[in-house]
């Protein structure tokens, strides 16, 4: 799995503000009516007007999402691990791994609620089932591509299987580690949509269902750009913390880039 | 006096489906405070002479000594510096020259202060491997091979992935290093010259399965200086060594 860049903040806000500023000018000069596609300006005014009701479906959102993130990644960590230590399990587990994500979700959240009701259970099981894939095979990755030349090294110095995994594999899938996580990060508000969607009674995903049927388009766009900003911010967040944890790497792509 | 290393009678092939007879009956000792290098064409088994000295596998026959006890197949006795790319691109200078001491259980980070200011390295404590040059990087990767506890080093071709003038700068700087912590070493290069100039004592390796074909003792006093590659005897050994390695590839 290729590593993603990171990113730098001036270009992707300019292209925003123009496609917003295009999707204005296009709304009024075509006279579109707002049950069909409202315009920013409208979408905002009607985000700042419902903004109390929006708060707590939004924080229902977040919590399930982040809850269903935090398990996910950490059941893709310990599949990773296992998988890597114990070979003879990756040939059986690892295939079973990859048919997991083409269960649909749309057929399995109706039978999760139906097992364990409307809490928040099902709706965490549908993101761990989504974020622990991208973790799980990205540090499988990463450990595969430990450099053999160092592996030899520290077997010569005489460093044990535990201090090669913790001293060696580990950092040095790292930036992969990372990788997995930005994807999952993404996967894991969708995930917590859909699964509101499917049935809930609050979050963003419940919001957007009223909206929609009630052809209150306007609405349903504010959720939209919601949901982005969560999905933005966490993955801001990763990057934040990639850069702090993997500085060899991170520095190493900004001197380049400087170089350019 | 019980010798730093002794290797006796080690034989090995690699199984599998072509057989590879690698080393046949090799003997050699290095004695305390000793530079043996061992000199031979490459593929010629010198890596698996490592490999098995630091315990990575058991010998078919043959047994090895490190300070009179038996260690075949086991790790952790010997300090060892690779061809190139050894050092942990997320750890710091200083914390990768630590990094054998915390293998071992000790960490001494003012005596890796120390040595690296002795090595001249001493403003890159706090910098990533990538900033170095490789000829650095191998000056790193040494100090932190001089700061292990084991005494024995093995050096397998420290300079073969450098330009010719920092590898002559390199062996200048590890003799003068080598010179104020006298270890005892085994170095592997398949350069005539860096042989000669470098240690006390040079076996020569046959082609596969490697045996000792001739050892020969370096006459030059210590320290020593490059003028001495251009000496009559310093040229005359080089040639009779360039003539035994030739013959000895013929007669494959």
């Amino acid at each position: 799995m290729r590593r993603l860049s990171s990113w730098r903040l001036g270009p992707p806000i300019m292209a925003i503000l123009l496609i917003l500023v295009i999707w204005q000018i296009c709304v009024s000069l075509f006279d579109m009516p707002a049950w069909m596609l409202p315009s920013p300006v409208q979408i905002i005014q009607e985000g700042i007007a419902i903004y109390p009701r929006l708060l707590g479906h939004t924080l229902s959102t977040i919590q399930i999402a982040l809850g269903g993130f935090a398990i996910g990644v950490s059941v893709g960590i310990l599949l990773a691990v296992a998988l890597h230590l114990v070979p003879q399990v990756r040939q059986s587990v690892y295939p079973l791994m990859v048919l997991s994500q083409n269960i649909p979700i749309i057929a399995l959240a109706p039978l999760l609620v139906l097992w364990f009701g409307f809490g928040d259970l099902p709706k965490i099981l549908i993101i761990t089932l989504v974020c622990f894939f991208p973790v799980a095979v990205s540090l499988i990755d990463g450990f595969r591509q430990t450099s053999p030349t160092l592996k030899n090294y520290m077997q010569m110095i005489g460093a044990s299987r535990r201090q090669i995994f913790f001293k060696l594999e580990w950092p040095s899938a790292l930036p992969y580690f990372f990788s997995g996580l930005k994807i999952s990060a993404t996967y894991s508000v969708m995930g917590a949509v859909i699964a509101e969607w499917l049935g809930a009674q609050e979050g963003l995903g419940v919001f957007m269902t009223l909206a929609s049927s009630a052809f209150r388009t306007d609405q349903v766009f504010v959720a939209i750009f919601v949901i982005m900003a969560i999905s933005l911010i966490l993955f801001g967040f990763i990057l934040l913390l990639e850069k702090w944890l993997v500085p060899w790497d991170t520095d190493q792509k900004e001197a380049h880039k400087d170089g350019e | 006096m019980v010798n730093k290393l002794e290797i006796d009678g080690l034989t090995h092939t690699f199984g599998g489906q072509n057989n590879v007879h690698v080393l046949d009956d090799l003997s050699l000792s290095v004695a305390e405070g000793e530079f043996v290098t061992l000199l031979g064409p490459s593929g010629s088994g010198k890596s698996t002479i490592f490999n098995l000295i630091g315990g990575l596998f058991k010998p078919d026959q043959g047994d090895i000594f490190i300070e009179g006890e038996r260690v075949n197949g086991q790790r952790g006795h010997i300090s060892y510096l690779p061809q190139q790319d050894s050092l942990l691109p997320w750890r710091t200078i200083e914390d990768n020259v630590v990094l054998v001491q915390e293998i071992t259980g000790k960490v001494d980070k003012a005596a890796a202060r120390e040595w690296l200011e002795r090595a001249g390295l001493g403003g890159y404590g706090a910098s990533y491997p990538d900033v170095l040059s490789g000829g650095m990087r191998q000056r790193v990767a040494f100090i932190r091979s001089l700061l292990s506890p084991q005494e024995l080093m093995l050096l397998d071709e420290p300079f073969g992935a450098l330009d010719e003038l920092t590898r002559l700068d390199m062996q200048d700087w590890l003799l003068k290093i080598w010179e104020m912590d006298r270890r005892s070493v085994l170095f592997i290069t398949h350069s005539i010259e860096e042989a000669l100039y470098m240690s006390d004592r040079i076996l020569i390796l046959s082609d596969k399965p490697a045996r000792i074909v001739r050892e020969i003792e370096v006459p030059f006093a210590r320290p020593r200086h490059h003028d001495i590659t251009l000496d009559n005897t310093f040229n005359q050994l080089k040639r009779e060594i360039y003539q035994m390695l030739k013959v000895g590839n013929q007669n494959d």
